[in-house]
């Protein structure tokens, strides 16, 4: 049987548990890691978290450096630790376990009744990626895409503006179509990769049984390598796009 | 395909909570920590830097220094070696002036010396040969010939 989220009605709103619970989940994580590696952090003396946390720190720089000046990307190398580490945590957080309940009609969250979708039986899976979540993934692609067209505005304004009549004035749609596809690309290729890797393992577990563990297994270790892919690949098209979007190329 | 719009509002909010606290507490203070870590490094290249050329023109000093110093221990040498000649010139010269000035002393003293003793020798040849001849004469002269000369003598000196 299909797992399904456990979804509560509120004032007009979807409430869906489990990605809150991930994304909080995941959040938390990331930012005990965080505060644990500049806990005790020093000059010349590196705590191992904190060298830690430096690597990723040069690892995301040299991301940045691959796409435009180091220096002018310097105001993005927050927006693009926080991402990887996010993506990164939230990718590996849906692969060790799963959880999930049987709910029947007439169960309650809180005292709110859960949406089973009108079935009478239904199982709900607790615990998830929350970037398995396209709505998840698109708010991340909305907060980069977004900030891409701000700060080309403000720091690349003629041509900016000039760059969706380019080369000439009618290739405004494509241009258009262009921009649109950024960040549909962005958002669902995070989204498809994760969700595509744990309907995966839910298919091996619920499928295969005890012979599955192998296949799993496998299977784990390449969702962990592709969950690394992924938040590597979501913070380099960040920069590219955040490159493209602030630098004017000359034209030789 | 259908997107939960709630979950991508509380998405939406907790990324960008989350991306504050993590530049207010965790990536600032260690970017600050990395910046300052770079400057320190920075210093030290620059102060190790300092320091070689302060080597190695400390070096260049030690070196003309003992190239001074071998300078004048040849100088000195050098020196202590003329003067030593000089000196056994010097002394050579002054005992040599000293032999023949001895030379020439005893010359002269066996000169006056054997003057002296032709002189003392001829005083004692004329006395001895007075002498003689006075004894010649006395066993040769008689009575007549002495009162002869008596009277030769007599008149002598009656004459002055």
């Amino acid at each position: 049987m299909e797992h399904i989220s456990p979804v509560v009605h509120k004032w007009g709103l979807d409430f869906d548990f489990a990605a809150i619970t991930m994304i909080l989940v995941t959040s938390i994580i990331v930012l005990v890691l965080a505060l644990l590696a500049v806990r005790g952090a020093s000059v010349d003396k590196p705590t191992k978290m904190q060298n830690f946390l430096e690597w990723v720190i040069e690892f995301v720089i040299n991301i940045i450096g691959t796409t435009m000046d180091v220096k002018k990307g310097r105001p993005y190398l927050i927006l693009g630790l926080s991402l990887i580490m996010y993506i990164f945590v939230g990718n590996m957080l849906g692969l060790p376990f799963g959880i999930v309940t049987e709910a029947h009609h007439g169960a309650t969250l809180f005292g709110l009744e859960l949406d089973l979708k009108g079935e009478e039986e239904a199982h709900l899976a607790w615990w998830k990626s929350p970037t398995a979540d396209v709505a998840v993934t698109a708010a991340l692609t909305i907060i980069v895409v977004l900030l891409t067209h701000i700060e080309g505005m403000r720091r690349n304004t003629k041509h900016y503006f000039k760059h969706y009549f380019e080369p000439y004035i009618p290739f405004l749609p494509l241009n258009l179509i262009k921009e649109v596809s950024k960040p549909l690309s962005l958002a669902l290729r995070l989204y498809g990769n994760i969700f595509a890797g744990e309907v995966m393992i839910g298919v091996i577990v619920s499928g295969l049984g005890w012979v599955g563990i192998i296949p799993l297994v496998v299977w784990q270790g390449f969702s962990v390598f592709v969950g690394a892919i992924q938040a590597f690949v979501f913070v380099m098209l960040t920069m590219v796009y955040m490159s493209q979007s602030i630098i004017h190329e000359e034209k030789h | 395909m259908d997107i939960n719009w709630t979950t991508f509002g509380i998405q939406l909010v907790a990324f960008l909570l989350l991306l504050w606290l993590l530049k207010r507490y965790a990536f600032g203070p260690l970017l600050g920590i990395m910046e300052q870590r770079k400057q320190l490094v920075q210093d030290q290249l620059a102060n190790a830097e300092n320091s070689r050329k302060q080597a190695s023109q400390h070096l260049e000093e030690q070196k003309q220094a003992l190239q001074q110093a071998r300078k004048e221990a040849f100088d000195i040498i050098e020196q202590a070696r003329s003067t030593s000649s000089k000196q056994a010139d010097d002394i050579i010269a002054v005992a040599k002036n000293e032999a023949s000035r001895l030379k020439d002393d005893a010359v002269k003293d066996i000169e006056s010396e054997k003057n002296k003793a032709i002189a003392a020798l001829r005083g004692e040849v004329g006395g001895m040969s007075v002498k003689i001849a006075s004894k010649i004469i006395e066993k040769q002269i008689d009575e007549k010939s002495q009162e002869q000369l008596v009277d030769q003598y007599l008149k002598e000196v009656s004459s002055k």
